[in-house]
């Protein structure tokens, strides 16, 4: 018994006392060494740091099968199960880099991204709020971005020589079928989403990724905000009306809302107009938003818009100013959008949203009544995740059906234009990356229409490379295909869709705060509308046209303290032949020079933030029916030079005062000419000008929350 | 014969004893020491080195939130005296990481969700222009949050008045409200009693810091 006994305890105290050495060196891939790497046994305190050179050395008593671990930020992190007897170790340890998002190479080809949550964008959600001349509208923010034209009597984007409707707008993936409020004819429409609502933002103005359809030049992405973050109550007393909105936070969810009420009627009336208001636009708009985690993976997003919208204007003749005829716009709005996301495991998750849109708009243009009632239903599920840790695959698919119907009451017989249109689609993209530096993104589109019952199959490439640690190269390509505009597809329901191919070089330069970027495209258009002079039935898709150009965006807000500014200025040469062109030629809304300059300056002694905005466009052409040739003249330019202030007295009240074209310069749009000549055979034209030199805005914002150092700025 | 089995199994036990005392020797030496390296190290080299075996020994006592909550002060050490943005988001990410699970062990612990608000208000630093109010906002709910289930923390206290301080000198308005929220922390900083030996006690420099600058 003793001599079984003795072997035992020495074995027991040998277990507990003797000491194996592990040791060895981490380096990554391309055989540098790591400093400060983690390198232990799991679930025991044995375990070491690497030194400067990547050698560690650590000693322990654990003994049989287990596991080691080298860990380091921004590398995958290591495991290895190991068997301790009695001999030492030593390892070299490889560690593997992880593609992540603050390090690795991102295709900027044709995209602004804005978030507040990426460190590295060039634009941000609150630079929209604090733009001046932009009054807060998302459209007019990135108005000042390169890519854009300004085109003064619309308001939307216009983007390398695409008109307005080329633009789409998606939030959280679905499209949005008018996103504009409703304005008289010539005069600027705004956005109907406000900035606050979205934690990011991404404005393509080209080679997209296969995931947005219907969208033939640029897609505004907008992601609305998870789960609101504070209980606050906002007050806002406006020069043009008020709002009130509230939100309620909880553990795992939230719920807003928003009404606001806009009347321009005491403003028309003060300040003298270009256009000829019987009743100047009144509008009630309510938001809400509701947000609820489920379990710890999912959440879901409701969103709901309402507007309702009214105004009246008299239109006078060009050739005889006291022959008026009544223009009378009623516009009622919803919009309905829900969305559920959930991860399905550590490296898959899906999504999947519905939106409903309705929008219900009445026109009396004299006695005459035109109803034109338009239904959008977009139904899309999204999968996305890694394959491996190189390769990213997101795939989904989408039906977006709408119905458009159009009725005129002067009509004898009830005259109506009416059209369903289905488009079905499926989408697969792809996200190579062969390190930090490199990185391939392959899809493809398919698509169904049900009117012409047509498929389609759009690919989208684009890659990037990173030069070296503040410069990268993008190239994207890309084929982009959008339905006809309801006008004409109304009367021709076979047409078949407008097409556009993308080719894009960008170069992209981050260091600290500045950024610089250029970037030179080319765009070819093919199956655009066309139709003989004057006869808007005889619709063919035989239009074509091309644009290119090149961009510049320096911004810079590291040098001068508290200063924030950039600037950006677009080239563009573009020339179509669509609709009833007699030869290709440049549209009256594409401008060849754009340019802006923004700065936003914070002054501590007064408590203000100020900003400036000028803007500079080259004339624009227009079409003279008096001259022999087509478009060919040019308006004078177009600049206008903003102003902002924003005053924060105390931290929980902002004092806002906004005024645009400060200089009050007579910026003309373009020119309108009578469809008959006059007695002499010539043509009557007028001006297109500004509804008003300037727009003075002030506004009070109170906000109201249990701590009382938030304010409104971020959601001005 | 049964006295030796009863020795034989009393020295297993001895030993096995002896083993399990040690390990929590062993559990409040290494955290001394490390904890002694993330208050007072001014290296981030040394610093790194402190929170690796902080993990370590998070990795290997499960039931304690102690170890993550040193690690993710040394996370933010780490933040404070990098420069670069992009790293200082980096080493915050891990403190959130560090903290989430500390929250796992111990969801009601004040002290845990007050260093989450630290890590809010190290968020700001990189760009208090575009980040101040989003989070000077998160913070002040995070900080509320630890208060609410601590009156006595001072340092969810000290942490809210430097919020406010930094807010009130961003705008330039006074700083009165922060100067009397600082008062009240110190006061509390005199009378913190806490029964877990392991219990923080940063904090107070802080505030004697914005004292003097309040008179």
């Amino acid at each position: 018994m003793k001599i079984l006994l003795v072997p035992l305890i020495t074995l027991l105290s040998l277990q507990s006392f003797a000491l194996v050495k592990i040791s060895g060196r981490v380096v990554e891939s391309g055989g540098d060494a790591i400093p400060g790497v983690n390198v232990f046994l799991a679930d025991t305190y044995d375990g070491a740091s690497t030194n400067a050179n990547g050698y560690f050395e650590f000693e322990t008593q654990e003994r049989g099968k287990r596991i080691l671990t080298a860990r380091f930020v921004g590398y995958k992190e290591f495991v290895q199960e190991i068997e301790i007897q009695n001999e030492n170790f030593e390892f070299t340890i490889k560690l593997i880099e992880t593609i992540n998002e603050l390090q690795a190479v991102t295709i900027t080809a044709g995209a602004f991204t804005a978030s507040d949550v990426a460190r590295r964008t060039v634009f941000r959600a609150l630079d929209i709020a604090t733009t001046a001349g932009a009054t807060a509208d998302i459209a007019g923010a990135l108005n000042t971005l390169p890519g854009t034209q300004k085109v003064g009597e619309s308001g939307r984007l216009f983007v390398r020589g695409g008109d307005g409707n080329e633009t789409r707008t998606f939030i959280d993936g679905l499209v949005v079928l008018d996103a504009y409020k409703p304005s008289a004819p010539n005069t600027p429409s705004r956005g109907r989403f406000l900035p606050f609502m979205f934690k990011g933002t991404s404005f393509s103005t080209g080679g997209y990724s296969a995931e947005f359809g219907q969208a033939l030049s640029s897609a505004l992405v907008l992601d609305s905000k998870d789960k609101g973050e504070l209980t606050r109550t906002d007050f806002g007393i406006l020069s043009v009306g008020g709002d009130v909105g509230h939100t309620q936070v909880w553990e795992h969810g939230s719920v807003g809302g928003k009404i606001q009420y806009t009347n321009l009627r005491p403003y028309v009336g003060l300040i003298n107009q270009e256009v000829d208001w019987e009743d100047a636009p009144v509008s009630l708009e309510v938001g809400a938003a509701f947000r609820q985690e489920v379990g710890t993976h999912g959440l879901f997003k409701f969103y709901g818009n309402f507007n309702h919208s009214n105004f009246s204007l008299y239109q006078h003749s060009i050739d005889d100013y006291d022959q008026k005829t009544r223009y009378d716009l009623t516009n009622k709005y919803h919009y309905l959008n829900g969305f559920y996301k959930t991860s399905l495991n550590t490296n898959w998750s899906a999504q999947g949203g519905i939106s409903f849109t309705s929008i219900d708009e009445k026109t009396f243009l004299g006695d005459n009544l035109i109803g034109e009632l338009q239904k959008g239903l977009h139904i899309k599920t999204v999968v996305q995740g890694s394959l491996t840790d190189h390769v990213e695959l997101k795939s989904g698919v989408e039906i977006i059906s709408r119905t458009y119907d159009q009725k005129f009451s002067d009509d004898a017989a009830p005259n109506l234009y009416s059209f369903d249109e289905i488009v079905s689609a499926g989408f697969v993209e792809a996200d190579l990356y062969t390190s930090n530096r490199f990185v391939v993104r392959a899809g493809v589109r398919l698509e169904h229409v049900n009117l012409t019952r047509r498929f389609s199959i759009d690919p989208r490439l684009s890659l990037a490379y990173k030069l070296g640690v503040d410069g990268q190269i993008s190239i994207a390509y890309g084929k982009f295909r959008q339905s006809a505009k309801d006008e004409f597809i109304k009367v021709d329901p076979l047409l078949d869709a407008e097409k556009a191919s993308h080719y894009i070089i960008n170069y992209q330069y981050v260091k600290g705060k500045r950024t610089f970027r250029v970037e030179t495209y080319y765009k070819s258009y093919s199956d655009l509308v066309k139709y003989p002079d004057d006869d808007h039935i005889t619709l063919t898709n035989e239009g074509t046209g091309a644009a290119k150009g090149l961009e510049l965006f320096w911004r810079d807000n590291g040098s001068i303290n508290r200063l924030d500014y950039w600037i950006s200025y677009s080239y563009l040469d573009t020339k179509r032949n669509y609709l009833d062109f007699p030869y290709e030629v440049t549209p009256t809304f594409a401008s060849k020079h754009n340019a802006s300059i923004v700065a936003k300056y914070f002054v501590r002694k007064i408590k203000s933030q100020l900003g400036v905005t000028y803007s500079f466009t080259s004339g624009r052409p227009y079409n003279d029916p008096n001259t022999k040739t087509f478009n060919q003249l040019r308006t004078p330019y177009y600049a206008d030079l903003s102003f902002n202030w924003s005053y924060l007295p105390t931290t929980s009240v902002i004092v806002y005062f906004s005024c645009t074209n400060v200089l009050g310069r007579d910026n003309i749009f373009g020119y309108e000419y009578s469809r008959v000549p006059s007695a002499d055979g010539s043509f009557n034209g007028r001006p297109i000008r500004q509804p008003a030199p300037r727009f003075l805005f002030l506004g009070i914002f109170i906000t109201l929350s249990k701590d009382k150092s938030v304010n409104q700025l971020p959601s001005l | 014969m049964k006295t030796r089995t009863i020795i034989l199994i009393a020295s297993v036990l001895l030993i096995y004893t002896s083993n399990a005392l040690g390990n929590d020797n062993q559990y409040a030496e290494a955290m001394a020491k490390n904890i002694q390296t993330v208050y007072r190290s001014e290296s981030i080299g040394e610093l790194q080195s402190a929170v690796n075996a902080l993990e370590r020994i998070a990795s290997a006592e499960k039931t304690k939130w102690e170890p993550y909550y040193y690690a993710a002060f040394g996370n933010i050490m780490i933040a404070h005296r990098e420069q670069d943005g992009t790293k200082k988001d980096a080493f915050l990410d891990q403190a959130i990481a560090n903290i989430g699970n500390a929250k796992k062990i111990a969801p009601k612990e004040s002290e845990i969700i007050a260093l989450e608000g630290f890590v809010h208000i190290i968020r700001i630093t990189v760009n208090p222009e575009t980040r101040g109010q989003q989070y000077s906002g998160l913070a002040m709910q995070t900080l509320g949050r630890a208060l609410s289930l601590n009156p006595e923390n001072p340092r969810a206290l000290a942490l809210i008045a430097q919020t406010q301080y930094g807010t009130a000198q961003f705008l330039g308005s006074p700083t009165t409200e922060a100067c009397a929220t600082n008062a009240s922390a110190l006061e509390k900083f005199a009378t913190f009693k806490s029964e877990n030996p392991l219990a923080p006690k940063w904090g107070n420099r802080m505030a004697e810091e914005i004292a003097s600058s309040c008179k």
